[in-house]
């Protein structure tokens, strides 16, 4: 075995000692040389990466607002929103908006009235309940009479706009969509309308689709299901420990008028990034932001999140009882992604867990074959404040979860007991910066990772430095992060066992 | 009061109607001018095809500093035979991580993984694939890695064995989410459940596969003749084709064809099929049947019907089951096609179980609407437009590109058959999608599956009018290993007969007789990949139906106690726990298939002795014989050494600590205990792994039992 790794490592150093051409020498700063920034009066900041090879361009807006926002009894708000964004604006979506904002009124007081009736639960008037039903559906349908549905989406694609899409995190959300590059004025026009004229048309059925949404995502899945009890065991006070797409009971009692509040507080331009990457003009873009961007007007930053998850004082378990087959999880509380101590941790989980020579892989699935899949990663569900180091485990059929575990504890241990080779910590460097140059590839990717590193860090050149902090590692970093973050108080278990309803 | 409220609702709706539609916008987005696409450069793709048959493809991309080969083989599940499902999986699998003749696989993994970079490699139904991606530092490092795991795998035997076991796991949670086993069992009702295209592994499939099959499949299909090569990125193609033929060039073709994929026979028909998820929190619904060739007349006017029918919003389907009645989150629909055989036409929705027939009639609608309302002007813009106006999009990717014109080579497609079909797509009218529709789509003969509980359904599906329900069961079939056993009289004669004389060769019925208990000291191992993990073990059997097996191992002792109907077992406190009835079961079962048991007690009617041939096993001959219990059903097989008929082998479908599967017990060591013949090693293996061996020390033979023992104290 030793002698075989000796093997391996000599042809490394071979390849190394004789690497002459592109990649060491290839200029990463070319490409942090083509991207140019501008901030709006109102307080927007507009990033552009020029690249001509290909007459496309992909666009991003990054919202600096995500489930962590919400307010108690508003879980899944967040992306609620997201989904309303798609429902088009004052011009685009419907047949007659001053008919259909009335109609919304109507809906509107309809529904609440509606709702009051069923939060009074057994004490409800039925008779009431189904009269008010009537009129509510009668109202509903009514305002739906001048929709034209999903007529925002039916013109992006019309013009050859494609991947229209967005993601809503617990830290952000982000909407993306890449045209043939002689329409950035059309992305323009459409994307600072629904940022500053939204309509929230469809709220109350949109409901509905996203409780299904939640059934596949959460209900229907088994490592939704084991997450989602991850979380919630680990978060005490934060709203980490919220899931992401929202309580069910939360979802069925969302209000049009508190989605626009939401909206209000949140979508601000100082609160936002446009990011646009590819065959593109700055200066054009500029102008053109400042034409239809401008419209939104200033309002100041909101407040971040003042909760702090009060420290573990000891292991949580729990035992999920699951028609599915056996799952492992396991979480340690980490602190947030800009602090110093964050490289290190994502280097321990790229050693720990991160691919076939990982400690992990190399025990449990190649050498014992308890574990078909196992991995470790940081920075669940998200990392903007503290978070969490998760590892799974899918147990091979008959293997003991008593025994998979007990080896993730004693790989780990290795990483806090001995330091990591030479070898190990290069290999790491070299997994890191193929990463960072496999990110580079396309337009939509480079597009979102600028406006994230903007906004995390106020400043997207933090982007080029990440493999710099890397770089800087030395195996006592990771020992020590090892020793600091991974004990057995600070560690949340989630143990999921097979039993068929 | 309620009555007062909507009465008021009502007027107000009416007032603001009348006067509301008077108000009309112009869309400023029309009058928007965009200033012309700046051209596109579509890269030169160069072919070059070495004379061993092997076909090369390039594209030299100077952006980032990265080499990336993707590799197509001809071959594909499809050529597997039916017993063996899996086997060219495992194979494309095994290739890459058993290693290679200069190479382990735990060596590549740890070179490839040093620099960054990867090499894979797979097998899918209909062909072969690898891909290298790496820093263009170490393009001859990556073609190396290539040629040999492509060339000189050597398909070890730990790693079939990992992936044989990926494999087992993945078959035992294929039924834990919910939407892929709609979608397999919908495929099965397209194609036919055990053809190529929709067909499953089985344990039994899987352990059925050995490493000689690999290495056969690989030598017949792996050919240079087989083989296209697309190569992408920094690189120049001078010197990438120079170390290609350095590592590549001297591999000989070999005259062997690979058969065609089969032809599908598919009759239309009209059926329901209802799939029981009691535990499920959304039903699924999938309709549809066959679908079409790439190269049939209509492909373009079907690329226009697919985007107005389903897929995106603006599509009928997500426009009405989406958006309009908030049925689903996930609903989708399209015809779709390939060259060699006819792909799917298929409609999903996940919703509720409560609004299951509400999706599922409106889902058909809008297929049927794809036949009778031709598509409006704004349709055309969405479905035709769009992909005019986004055709730009097949060039952002050269990845894309060069593996479209590996692709196109392959089927024999023409080079320029994207842009013809680009051109045909200008011409499509709203009248061809309608045709097209009319032509591919049976919306009154569609196969339709449901998962769900349907317990809760919004309408009975027997009343739906799709005829009679069908159930279709997922059990997952254990892979035990079946022997088509004609149980005639002279069969059991015969296995008596068998039985008997073995009896005798042990020692004589009578002295079995005499047996009340043995109880026996030895040494057991258990031999994991990481080595031999030796434990003691001492075992008291008191006869009929009671056992205590002690078992020490690194320091710690734990008790396993049969006792009749019951029984416990040292629990992770190290206490004693009762046992569950299916362990209870299991144990049982373990004692029904004890040798002495089986010799002490073949008159009663719990043994069936049934004569099962003979076979050979280390060089003798062997007569079997299969033990059935009193409903027929299989407890073990026995196999007798036809010279001295003494006892060889039990195998049976059981449990062991390594988990479920058909083990095999040897006997070796035959001993003299008072009287009796016993063996004193016990080698056991599970699907074919050596997995344990039990040296056994000590015998000794109604000794004086402890009091208590069979009990939990």
């Amino acid at each position: 075995m030793g002698k075989n790794r000796f093997r391996v490592l000599l042809v490394i150093l071979a390849l190394s000692a004789a690497m002459v051409s592109s990649s060491s020498a290839f200029d990463f700063t070319k490409i942090e040389k083509q991207v140019s920034e501008k901030t709006l009066d109102n307080g927007l900041k507009i990033i552009v990466l020029e690249r001509h090879d290909v007459p496309v361009a992909s666009f991003i807006t990054f919202a600096n607002v995500g489930g962590v926002d919400e307010p108690k009894g508003y879980s899944g708000l967040a992306h609620m929103f997201e989904h309303m964004a798609f429902k088009g604006t004052k011009t685009i979506g419907t047949k007659d908006i001053n008919t259909e904002l009335k109609l919304i009124a109507v809906e509107d007081s309809v529904y609440m009235l509606l709702r009051s009736e069923r939060l009074k639960g057994n004490l409800a008037d039925s008779a009431k309940l189904v009269a008010v039903e009537q009129a509510y559906d009668k109202a509903r349908n009514d305002s739906y009479e001048y929709i034209i549905p999903n007529e925002y989406s039916q013109i992006v694609k019309r013009e050859g706009g494609v991947g229209l899409n967005a993601g809503t995190g617990k830290d952000q959300t982000v909407y993306l969509s890449s045209y043939p590059s002689n329409k950035a004025e059309l992305w323009m026009a459409m994307e600072s309308d629904r940022f500053s004229d939204p309509v929230f048309r469809e709220m109350y059925k949109e409901r509905d689709v996203i409780m299904e949404e939640r059934r596949e995502s959460l209900e229907a899945s088994p490592f939704g299901r084991l997450l989602d009890e991850l979380v919630s065991a680990a978060y005490k006070a934060h709203p980490y420990g919220i899931p992401l797409i929202g309580h069910a009971s939360d979802i069925r009692n969302f209000t049009r008028e508190e989605a626009i509040a939401f909206f209000k507080t949140y979508y601000v331009p100082s609160n936002m990034v446009v990011s646009i990457a590819g065959d593109v003009n700055p200066d054009d873009i500029f102008k053109l932001a400042d034409k239809y961007f401008s419209k939104i007007p200033y309002s100041p930053k909101p407040e971040p999140v003042t909760i702090i998850e009060p420290p573990q004082k000891g292991e949580r378990r729990v035992l999920l009882k699951d028609p599915a087959q056996p799952l492992f999880a396991a979480a340690y509380h980490i602190p947030e992604g800009t602090n110093p101590d964050w490289p290190a941790i994502e280097a321990l989980a790229d050693y720990y867990g991160g691919g076939r020579t990982s400690l992990l892989y190399k025990k449990l699935v190649k050498e014992k074959k308890i574990a078909a899949e196992v991995g470790s990663w940081p920075g669940y569900p998200a990392n903007k404040y503290p978070s969490l180091f998760v590892i799974y485990a899918v147990p091979t059929p008959g293997s003991s979860l008593e025994e998979i575990e007990q080896d993730i504890y004693t790989e780990l241990d290795k990483i806090k007991n001995e330091p990591i080779s030479p070898e190990d910590l290069n290999k790491i460097k070299a997994r890191a910066k193929m990463n960072f140059i496999n990110g580079l590839r396309d337009n939509i990717g480079m597009a979102i990772q600028l406006a994230a590193y903007q906004t995390t860090y106020g400043n997207w050149h933090q982007m080029f430095k990440e493999l710099d902090k890397i770089n800087a590692l030395t195996a006592d970093d990771i020992k020590a992060v090892a020793n600091k973050y991974f004990s057995e108080d600070n560690r949340t278990v989630v143990v999921m066992e097979t039993e068929k309803n | 009061m309620s009555k007062i409220t909507s009465i008021i609702l009502l007027l107000a709706v009416v007032f603001i109607a009348l006067f509301g539609s008077t108000i009309t916008f112009g869309n400023e987005l029309d009058n928007l001018q965009y200033p012309p696409l700046n051209k596109i450069e579509i890269p030169k793709v160069e072919k070059v095809t070495l004379d061993n048959g092997i076909r090369l493809y390039f594209i030299e991309d100077k952006s980032l500093p990265i080499f990336e080969a993707q590799v197509r083989i001809n071959c594909g599940g499809y050529l597997e035979p039916a017993d063996k499902i899996g086997l060219a999986t495992i194979c494309g699998q095994v290739m890459r991580i058993g290693g290679t003749q200069k190479w382990s696989g735990d060596e590549l993994d740890e070179l490839l993984e040093g620099i960054g970079g990867g090499v894979e490699t797979s097998i899918d139904r209909t062909s072969g694939w690898a891909s290298v991606s790496l820093l263009s530092d170490y393009t001859d490092l990556g073609l190396e890695v290539l040629a040999q795991v492509l060339r000189n795998p050597v398909f070890n035997e730990d790693k079939i064995e990992l992936a044989k076991i990926q494999e087992r796991t993945q078959i035992s949670r294929r039924n834990d989410d919910p939407f892929p086993i709609t979608f397999r069992e919908f495929r099965k009702k397209i194609y036919g459940a055990d053809s190529p295209y929709a067909r499953q592994t089985e344990y039994a499939t899987i352990n059925a596969i050995t490493r000689d099959d690999l290495i056969e499949f690989h030598k017949t299909y792996y050919q240079p003749q087989n083989i296209q090569i697309a190569i992408c990125g920094d690189f120049n193609q001078k010197d990438v084709l120079k170390k290609i033929e350095k590592y590549f060039g001297d591999w000989q073709k070999s005259e062997a064809k690979v058969p065609p994929p089969p032809k599908v026979d598919y009759t239309y028909a009209n059926k329901i099929y209802y799939i029981e998820q009691k535990d499920a929190p959304q039903a699924n619904i999938m309709i549809g049947h066959i679908g079409g060739f790439t190269l049939d007349k209509d492909y373009p006017a079907r690329i226009v019907m697919n985007n107005i029918l389903g897929g995106s919003f603006g599509s009928r389907l997500v426009d009405n089951v989406r958006s309009k009645e908030g049925l689903a989150y996930e609903t989708s629909g399209r015809y779709s096609d390939n060259v060699e055989f006819p792909g799917m036409f298929y409609a999903y929705a996940l919703t509720k179980n409560e609004t299951i027939s509400k999706a599922l009639t409106e889902m058909i609608k809008q297929v049927k609407s794809m036949q009778i309302d031709t598509a409006t002007v704004q349709e055309m813009k969405f479905g035709k437009d769009g992909y005019l106006n986004s055709f730009v999009f097949n060039f952002d990717n050269k990845t894309e590109i060069i593996n479209r014109i590996m692709t196109y080579d392959r089927y024999g497609l023409p080079e320029d058959f994207l842009f013809k079909s680009k051109e045909a797509v200008e011409g499509v009218t709203a009248s061809d999608v309608v045709a097209a529709a009319l032509k591919n789509l049976h919306p009154d003969e569609m196969q339709i599956v449901v998962l769900g509980d349907k317990d809760k359904f919004d309408v009975p599906l027997e009343q739906l009018g799709f005829g009679e329900v069908i159930t279709v069961d997922i059990t997952i079939p254990s892979g035990e290993v079946k022997t088509d056993l004609d149980v005639t009289p002279e069969k059991i004669a015969k296995g008596k007969q068998v039985m008997m004389a073995a009896i005798n060769a042990h020692g004589g019925a009578d002295n079995f007789a005499k047996i009340k208990s043995i109880s026996a000291k030895g040494t057991a191992t258990f031999i994991t990949p990481a080595g031999e993990m030796p434990f003691v073990v001492e075992s008291i059997e008191q006869y009929p139906d009671k056992a205590c097996t002690k078992v020490i191992m690194m320091g710690q002792e734990m008790c396993d106690i049969v006792n009749g109907d019951k029984g416990w077992q040292t629990g992770q406190d190290g206490k004693l726990a009762p046992k569950s009835a299916a362990d209870i079961a299991d144990s049982k079962l373990d004692q029904l298939r004890d040798m002495v048991h089986i010799f002490k007690g073949i008159d009663e009617p719990i043994y069936q002795p049934v004569y099962d041939g003979e076979g050979e096993f280390g060089g003798a001959v062997i007569e079997y014989v299969i033990l059935l219990d009193q409903n027929s059903k299989k407890i073990c097989r026995l196999g007798f050494n036809k010279a001295d008929n003494t006892i060889v082998s039990s195998s049976y479908w059981g449990k062991s600590a390594f988990g479920e599967g058909n083990i095999e017990e040897t006997y070796e060591n035959m001993t003299v205990f008072d009287g009796v013949k016993i063996p004193a090693l016990v080698k056991k293996s599970l699907d074919g792994q050596p997995f344990s061996k039990f040296a056994i020390s000590e015998y000794k033979i109604n000794q004086v039992i402890p009091a208590n023992i069979f009990e939990a104290n």
